[in-house]
This record gives C-alpha cells, structure tokens and sequence, in this order.
C-alpha cells in the first residue's frame, strides 16, 4: 500500500468529504474545518488538496446549484469514491493498529490525557 | 441583500484564477464572504477576503487550461517573418510617419551615443594604472578668514618627502609636473619640434606604472638631463631608428646654451585618457629639503601613494595637526584629492592642462538626455495619434481568433524595425561625426563606441531597451480595446487619454524654450566678457612670452622701436591672460580686521602703463626722468632683505580700487599696505578674466629685468608686416631661442573658451529640441486633420471659411505651447540665474529674451500647424464625405 501521497492534509479535506457528504463543497469543508482545528483554513488551500484528491482517483465531483451570495456562480461538489474509501478505511487501520499497541500506562506516564479515548 | 467584497480584490481575484476554475473559486470566495460578513461583520470580512485572494497565489489555481487547438508558438521562425513582412508593408505604407519616427529618433539616439561617449570617456581618466585607487593629490588649502577658502593643486616641494618619512601609511611620493617644450635635433637647427614632458621624482616607477620598451630608468647626472620617449615621440622624431643613446636639445627660454637631453629609455604610450599623458618624461633626483626653516619654498604637484585600506580622513586631520604644530600656521591646510577626481574636479587648478569641468558635463548630458526624451515622446504620441488607424485592423485580426500578445508583438516589431532603421542611421553619424566632436572638445575620445566592443554592445541592449519600452504603451493601448469597439470606431472615444498626450507635448515645448532662452543668455554672457571695457586697449597688442633676454633686452626694444608700425613696446614680467600679476602680498584689511587682504603687484619697465594704455586719474604716470625703475635683478641677487627695503621706497601706480581698499589718500608718501610709494592712481583695469572680481593692483617699474615677456603695441592693421619683421629682428638677436609671440586679443577671447562652447553647445541642441518638438506637433496635426477630415468638410459644406478652419485645426496646439511657454519661463529664469551668480561680472536675463523666445516658439508652431491646416482647409469637401 502507498500511504506516502496522502498528506495529512489532504487525509483531513478527504475525510471531511467523508463527513459532509452528499452537501461537500469548498466553503462548508473549510468552515468545518475551521471549526474543528479553531485555525483559519482559505479556500484556495482546501481546492488546491481537493483537486489533488480527484487527479489522484479519491474523489469524483459535480456541478451544483447556484446561490445569491456565490453571485450566481455554480458549486462544484465532491464525494468519496470507491478507491478513496478504501484509502481512508486503510489510514485508520494503520492509526488503530498502531494506538492499541499502546500501553494506557505509558501514555499517562507521557502525560497525555487518555480519559477522552 | 448582502454587501460585496471590495471590486478591486475581486478584479485581482478573477486575474490570478485561472479561467476553467473562477465559477467555483470566485462563488466559492463570495460565499465565505458571506458568511463572514454576517457572523464578524464588514471589515473582518474584509480583512479575511484579501488574505483569501493572496492565498490564490498558487500554481494550481493560476496555471491556465491548455488551449483544445494546435497552438503555434508565437515566435516560430514563420510567424517572425510574417511580423517582419507585416511590419514593412506598414512603415512602407505610412511613409510620413516613417519618416517623421525615423527622423526624430535618429537625432535622439545620435545625440544620446555622443553624449555617452562624452561622458563615459571622462569618467574613464586615470582609471587604468593598477594603484589608481591609492594615488592622491595633495591640495594646498588656503584660509583666507571668514571662511572663505582658496583651493590649490600645489604643496610645498618638501611636503611629500616630509609626510613620506613620517606617516607609515604612505608608501611612495613624487612631484610631477607636465609642460610644454622645445626640442630640436641638432643643436643648431632652426626648427623645434614641440614635445609635452613630464618631469617627476625617480619614485613615480611605484606610483605610476610605465612599460619599459628598451633602454632603463636613470637620473639625471650633473647638468645633462636624461629622457625617457614614449613609442610614437620616437618614432616621430628618429622615424625607423633606434632613439636610445640618441641627444636632443632643447630650445632654451634661459640661459643661450641649447640645454642637452640623453635619451635613455623607451617606454610605451601613456594612455590618452590620463591627466599624465606626454611625449617624454624626465626624471629628477629627490632633493631633501626641510620644510620647517626654509626661507624660499618651492610649490609643487604633489602626489602620494597610500597603503592600501588607508583611511583619508583621519590621515588628512592627522596631517594638518602636525603641519599646523610644525610651522606654528593655522591658514595653510591640505586635502588629499583621489587622482580619479582630479580631471573632472580641478575648476581651482589654474596650470592643469588636462582638466575638464564636471559642470559642463553635467550641462551637456542633461541636455542631450532631454533630447532622446522628447523623441521618445514624438514616438509615442504619434503611434497613439496614428493607433486610431490601425484599430480596425487590430479589430479583425481579434475576430479572426488573433491573441492580444500576438498584436502586442505585431505592434513592437514595426517598433523594432523604427528603431533598428534609426539605430543604423545614428551609428553611422555618430562615426562621421566623432571627428567633429572631438575638434570641439579639443582633445580625443579615448573611449568611443566604435573601438570599444563592449561599450558598443551595451549601448545596442539599452535602444533595444528603450525600444521597447516606449513601443510597449502604444502597442498596449491598440491591442487592449474590445474588438467590438474597435470596428464600431468606439476607439476615438477612449483616446481620452489624450491627457497624457497634451502634457507630453507641453513638457516637449517647455523643454524647448528653456533650451532657446539658455541660449540667449549664454550668448549674451559671452559677449559681455569678450566685449566689456577692460580699462585698456586690447586690439592691436601683440606679445612675446617670456624668455630670458641675455641682458639684451633694452637693445631688441630700441631696435624694435624702428619697425614702421610699432607704436610704443615695453618689457614686461606681467602679461594679459597671465593671472593677475607677477608677485602678490597679503596684507592687513584696513576695513576688517579679520580678513587678510591680497595685493597684486604687476612688473615692467617704464613704458609699461602707456603701452597697456592705462588711463591716469591722479598724479602721474611713470617717466625715464623721475627715478621710478628699480633695478630689481641685482637686488634681488644681493639678498632678499636688501630687495624688500628697496621695494619699500620704490615709486608705484595703483588701481583706483587698490587705492579704494587700502584707504590710500595721499600720494609720494610710503604707504604699508602697498608696499611701495604710489605716485599715481590709475584707472581700473581688469588684470584677469571676468571669471574674476576686481583686484587690488600696484604697478611697479624695474630697469630692464632680465626673465620678462614683451608687450608691443602697434598701429591698427600692422600685425603682419610688424611680425614679419620682429621675426628677422630675433634671427639677429637670438638665434638659439624660439620666438613665441601672439595676438594679445586672441589670447585673452581664449579665455571664454568654455562660455564660447557652452554656447556653441546650446545653439546646436536649441536648433535640434525646437526642430524635434516641431516635428512631434507636425504629426499631431497631420493626424488631428485626418480624424476630422469629416467635420472639416461638413463645416465647409456649411460655409466655413478656410481661415476660421484653420484656426479650429490649430488652436488647440497654440493653446498648449502657450501652456509650454508660460510654465517654462520661470524655470529658465530661475536656472539661469543661479548660473550667471557664479559670475562676478553677469548680464541680466531681461524680459525681452522670454518675449523674443516666447514668440519664437510661437511662430515655429503656427508655421508647423498651419502648413497642415491650411492643406485640411482647402481640400475638397466631397472627397473627405464621399468615403462611406
């Protein structure tokens, strides 16, 4: 498996599509985003990961309807495909494998709280 | 309804995003806009929208589509030629225009190359010897109180060696001195062949670097002198043989002996971009004098070379403090002036040759700089004028799927072609003209574009430079309208910019007239120091420089008195165009204490204030029967305190304004600010050029001194014969020496030579700026009667008169010319008059001059417009209306 061209970034635009579908589109990944990580994310960042999502296979996206405040511009809205599912699902394996194999003791001896797991 | 973003954000916006992308980039910034708007309100939201369009700036939202069609490439060899092709068939077509561009930005490029070389060459002076960066020229600083300072190129002789011993940051010194001499082959020759020589220390081989050839360095032994020739001196005087081991002589001002010259060395040329530049130099051992103690000081060129890294300023100061401490003299400074500074910054530098003034070269490349902008503006105001016409064209060539970058490149290249032809054109004058420019600078070119391959590639990449930026704008406003507009003939409409246009052609005239207006103040200036009284006769003077007479002088004078012609003569140790005197005194001021006050004393024999034709105001003249001479030679051999109590009794003339500023009321009473016994007051009378005020000036009488010239003042129309004869007369008398003898009037109009140029200069360039901005409003009219053509002939359909056309045709351009005139005047007024300020004696810039200029400018344009307006005027109505 190549894990190595999925940034992190761009596993966290995917896994927003993810999350948002099927309403995912620039302007909610990036407020979401922003919500999450409590950092300004610009539009420009999150189109730029999502167009490199979809040459890469994981996404596939749509033409939308046009609101007033897009002035009357078109969304272009993104899902998951098959391929890029099967990515995520592969990232969080390797993720868990490698959590479990953590013993609680030492992860309280580092000091991290592990109450929220 | 939610407020917008910023217009401008969003125009960058659309700019930055590539064009497949910007219905959902651009919708998608507008929502977040939004939505920002609403949750943090209008300047967040602001604030946020800018960092959003900044952070567009990537290659993945910039990079463009890939066009769907075969793309050829815009600069594929066929597309070149067919720019070329295209480009031709233009110029071709619009041959006026051609021709006017042409014209116009031949004379600008010409103008902008000869400056350059001007420039450049002068900057280029002693850059070449491998320490010119550590060589420098000791000036002597003189304080003359309040201030005021008095620069001069010579030190004391013993001050080099002096500072040589006792600063470690000196590495080498040496005096070095260039004149004039007279060299003949054989003793006894009668011709001389003249020779530049170089006399310096033997130190000068660490300071300057000279190529041996052949032979070697020596100094002199006893009272031969030993020479070094440079190649072309030699080839010049022993063509095709070997000079080394060779004697010549010089033809001697003292003394009647033809001094021996060994030559011992053969060195190759000095550079002619050098102040040092010279047929042959002489070496002189070093002579350890003291400088404290010494009663007689000798001044000298003296040069140092310091230890690389060496800080000047500090060294300076360090060196005053010791001078001051050592000669107990707080007056007396020096400076050290970097030697690459010394041929463009020596105005104080009376003796110094070779020298020219930063002023003038300033004055030369502004002017000529302003001449290439006012062709530059001739381009681009009439390609704007002429781009009307070739909107259409660019118009289809858009329909038919032509990109603006192609037109753009179209555009330049006719632009090229107009610079490429006028490029041509300039360097070929430029070489025919490098002669004369050369003659009127008075001395070669070292460096020129012709013989310097990479100054020549320099200045190809700074036209093509230019070219392009001034065929860019045109070709930006053509290419830049909608197709849709052009076809419509919109475009007329949006030359709006006409603005730019206006201001061009008024910053074009102004220009002009200052340059008029310069040119007749120039003028008048000169004339004023040629003409001005001088308080004596100058014509019919003529003048032998000064020689040692071999105590035969009073026996030529009484000789030369019989030649028919000469009126009076009279052996004199002061000559015109001489500086203001033979000797000088600093004495107290008897109306401020603080300033020191300098008198000039100027000395002949007896006949000297009636040769001149000095006019008496008071008391008398000097006489053979009253005991006015002194007999200063043996004096002065007797001793130098003998000298001066004699000088004390002896009876003087004095200026009016020597008597002024001495406070001298009585005369035959010995006076101590004179020095001597005034027995008269003469009227003023200017010693020196109009460069300089008025000095205090004492006239002395001395029996037939020995070191003198000759003043000879004959009757009108004699020169020839007088001289003729002269010359027979000194075959007699002194065969050994040279006669040298000039036009007293010529050599003083000499003086102005700089005034004489500047003049020249600015009559040729006012010539050239009128005749360019008459050329640049020509096209402007030509092309303004062509747009309205249409008008012009429904107005004369409908009864208008030619006159009442033609003043519609030209009114608009007289109005901005008069614009021209009204901003220029006192800007040239101003100007001039901060130039005339450095001249004690000035003209003033009357009102007249701007009149004059105002109504020449005037008359140019009217000329130039109407020539067009009146042809507009008198074409036929029906073919201007029939066209369509």
């Amino acid at each position: 498996m190549r894990r190595s061209d999925l940034g992190e970034f761009e596993e966290i635009v995917l896994l927003a599509v993810a999350a948002l579908s099927p309403g995912a589109y620039s302007v909610v990944i990036a407020e979401e985003l922003e919500k999450e990580t409590g950092q300004t994310v610009s539009t420009g960042a999150v189109h730029a990961a999502l167009q490199r999502l979809e040459q890469k296979g994981y996404l596939q996206s749509s033409l939308g309807e046009a609101t007033q405040e897009r002035g009357g511009r078109r969304k272009r809205l993104f899902t998951v495909t098959n391929f890029g599912g099967k990515i995520l699902s592969d990232a969080r394996t390797v993720r868990n494998n490698l959590w479990d194999r953590i013993a609680p003791g030492e992860l309280s001896k580092m000091g991290l709280n592990v109450s929220g797991l | 309804m939610t407020s917008l973003p910023p217009r401008w954000l969003d125009k960058l916006a659309t700019k930055i995003c590539a064009p497949h992308l910007r219905e959902e980039l651009l919708g998608d910034l507008h929502e977040r806009y939004a939505l920002r708007y609403q949750r943090s309100g209008a300047r967040k939201a602001r604030t946020f929208y800018f960092r959003e369009v900044l952070a567009l700036l990537r290659p993945s939202v910039m990079r463009r589509k890939p066009s769907s069609h075969d793309k050829v490439s815009l600069l594929s060899p066929e597309i070149l030629s067919n720019y070329f092709k295209i480009g031709s068939r233009v110029l071709v077509k619009n041959r006026a225009y051609s021709l006017i561009h042409i014209t116009g930005l031949a004379i600008g490029l010409w103008a902008c190359m000869m400056v350059a070389t001007v420039v450049i060459d002068s900057l280029s002076y002693d850059r070449q010897w491998s320490r010119a960066d550590n060589i420098y020229r000791i000036l002597g600083v003189n304080n003359r109180g309040n201030s005021l300072l008095e620069r001069s190129a010579s030190s004391p002789a013993p001050l080099a060696q002096e500072l040589m011993r006792n600063y470690p940051e000196v590495e080498a010194c040496s005096s070095i001195e260039t004149e004039l001499m007279h060299f003949r082959l054989r003793p006894k020759n009668s011709e001389a062949i003249e020779a530049s020589i170089l006399t310096a220390d033997s130190t000068i081989k660490q300071i300057l670097d000279f190529k041996l050839v052949a032979g070697s360095f020596q100094i002199p032994t006893g009272n031969r002198w030993k020479l070094l020739v440079t190649r072309s001196f030699a080839s010049r005087i022993f063509p095709g043989q070997n000079p080394i081991g060779r004697t010549i002589y010089q033809a001697p001002n003292f003394g009647s002996e033809p001094s021996p010259y060994e030559i011992t060395g053969l060195i190759e040329d000095l550079p002619y971009n050098s102040q040092f530049r010279t047929d042959v130099i002489r070496l002189k051992p070093i002579k350890h004098e003291q400088l404290a103690g010494s009663k007689y000081i000798m001044f000298t060129n003296n040069y140092l070379l310091l230890k690389p890294g060496t800080d000047v300023s500090k060294f300076t100061s360090k060196v005053n403090q010791w001078y001051a401490g050592v000669m107990k003299n707080n007056r007396d400074r020096f400076e050290f002036q970097p030697l690459q500074d010394v041929y463009l910054h020596s105005d104080f530098a009376e003796g110094q040759k070779v020298r020219a003034s930063a002023k003038t070269i300033y004055i030369f490349a502004g002017v000529a700089l302003l001449l290439l902008f006012i062709a530059c503006v001739n381009f681009i105001n009439l390609s704007i004028a002429k781009a009307a016409a070739r909107v259409k064209e660019a118009g289809v060539r858009k329909i038919l799927s032509g990109s603006r970058s192609q037109l753009v490149i179209q555009l330049l290249t006719e632009t090229m072609l107009l610079f490429g032809i006028s490029i041509c054109i300039a360097s070929l004058s430029y070489i025919f003209s490098l002669h004369s420019v050369e003659n009127f600078l008075g001395h070669k070119l070292a460096m020129t574009f012709s013989s310097n391959l990479p100054m020549a590639v320099a200045a190809l990449l700074i036209a093509f430079l230019t070219a392009i930026l001034t065929g860019l704008y045109p070709a930006l406003v053509v290419s830049g309208s909608k197709p849709g507009h052009m076809l419509q003939g919109k475009f007329n409409a949006s030359l709006g910019r006409n603005r730019l246009r206006k201001t061009l052609v008024v910053a074009q005239f102004s220009i002009s007239v200052i340059v008029l207006v310069a040119t007749i103040v120039v003028r008048q200036q000169l004339d004023l120091m040629k003409n001005k009284e001088l308080g004596y006769d100058k014509n019919n003077l003529m003048g032998i420089e000064q020689i040692s007479w071999n105590g035969k002088g009073e026996a030529f004078k009484s000789e030369l008195q019989r030649i028919p012609g000469v009126v009076r003569s009279s052996l004199t140790m002061w000559m015109p165009a001489e500086g203001a005197g033979n000797m000088q005194r600093e004495v107290k001021n008897p109306a401020d204490a603080n300033r020191r006050l300098r008198v000039w004393y100027i000395a002949g024999d007896v006949d000297l204030p009636a040769t001149l034709g000095l006019k008496l105001v008071k008391g008398r003249m000097f006489s053979d029967r009253f005991a006015d001479a002194l007999n200063a030679d043996s004096l002065q051999k007797e001793g130098f305190e003998k000298f001066e109590n004699a000088q004390k009794n002896q009876n003087s003339l004095m200026t009016a304004t020597a008597a002024k500023m001495l406070g001298i009321k009585e005369l035959d009473i010995p006076s101590e600010g004179a020095h001597s016994v005034p027995v008269g007051v003469v009227g003023d009378f200017h010693n020196e050029s109009f460069y300089e005020p008025m000095k205090p000036t004492l006239i002395l009488a001395q029996k037939s001194p020995e070191y003198a010239g000759m003043l000879i003042r004959i009757q009108p129309g004699t020169e020839m014969q007088v001289g003729t004869a002269i010359g027979k007369l000194w075959k007699q008398f002194f065969p050994e020496k040279l006669l040298r003898i000039s036009n007293i009037e010529d050599k003083l109009t000499k003086q102005y030579e700089a005034e004489s140029k500047l003049h020249q200069l600015f009559m040729f360039f006012s010539g050239l700026t009128m005749f360019l901005s008459a050329l640049g409003i020509f096209g402007l009219v030509v092309q303004a009667a062509e747009q309205r053509s249409k008008e012009v002939g429904i107005r004369k359909v409908l009864g208008a008169s030619v006159s009442g056309i033609v003043a519609l045709l030209s009114r608009d351009f007289v109005k901005l010319v008069l614009i021209a005139i009204a901003i220029a005047s006192p800007l040239a007024w101003f100007s001039l008059e901060k130039w005339l300020n450095h001249y004690p004696y000035r003209t003033t810039v009357s009102w007249w001059i701007f009149v004059a200029t105002g109504a020449a400018t005037l008359a140019v344009t009217i000329f130039t417009v109407s020539f067009q307006a009146i042809r507009a005027a008198l074409a036929d109505p029906v073919t201007s209306l029939r066209n369509e």
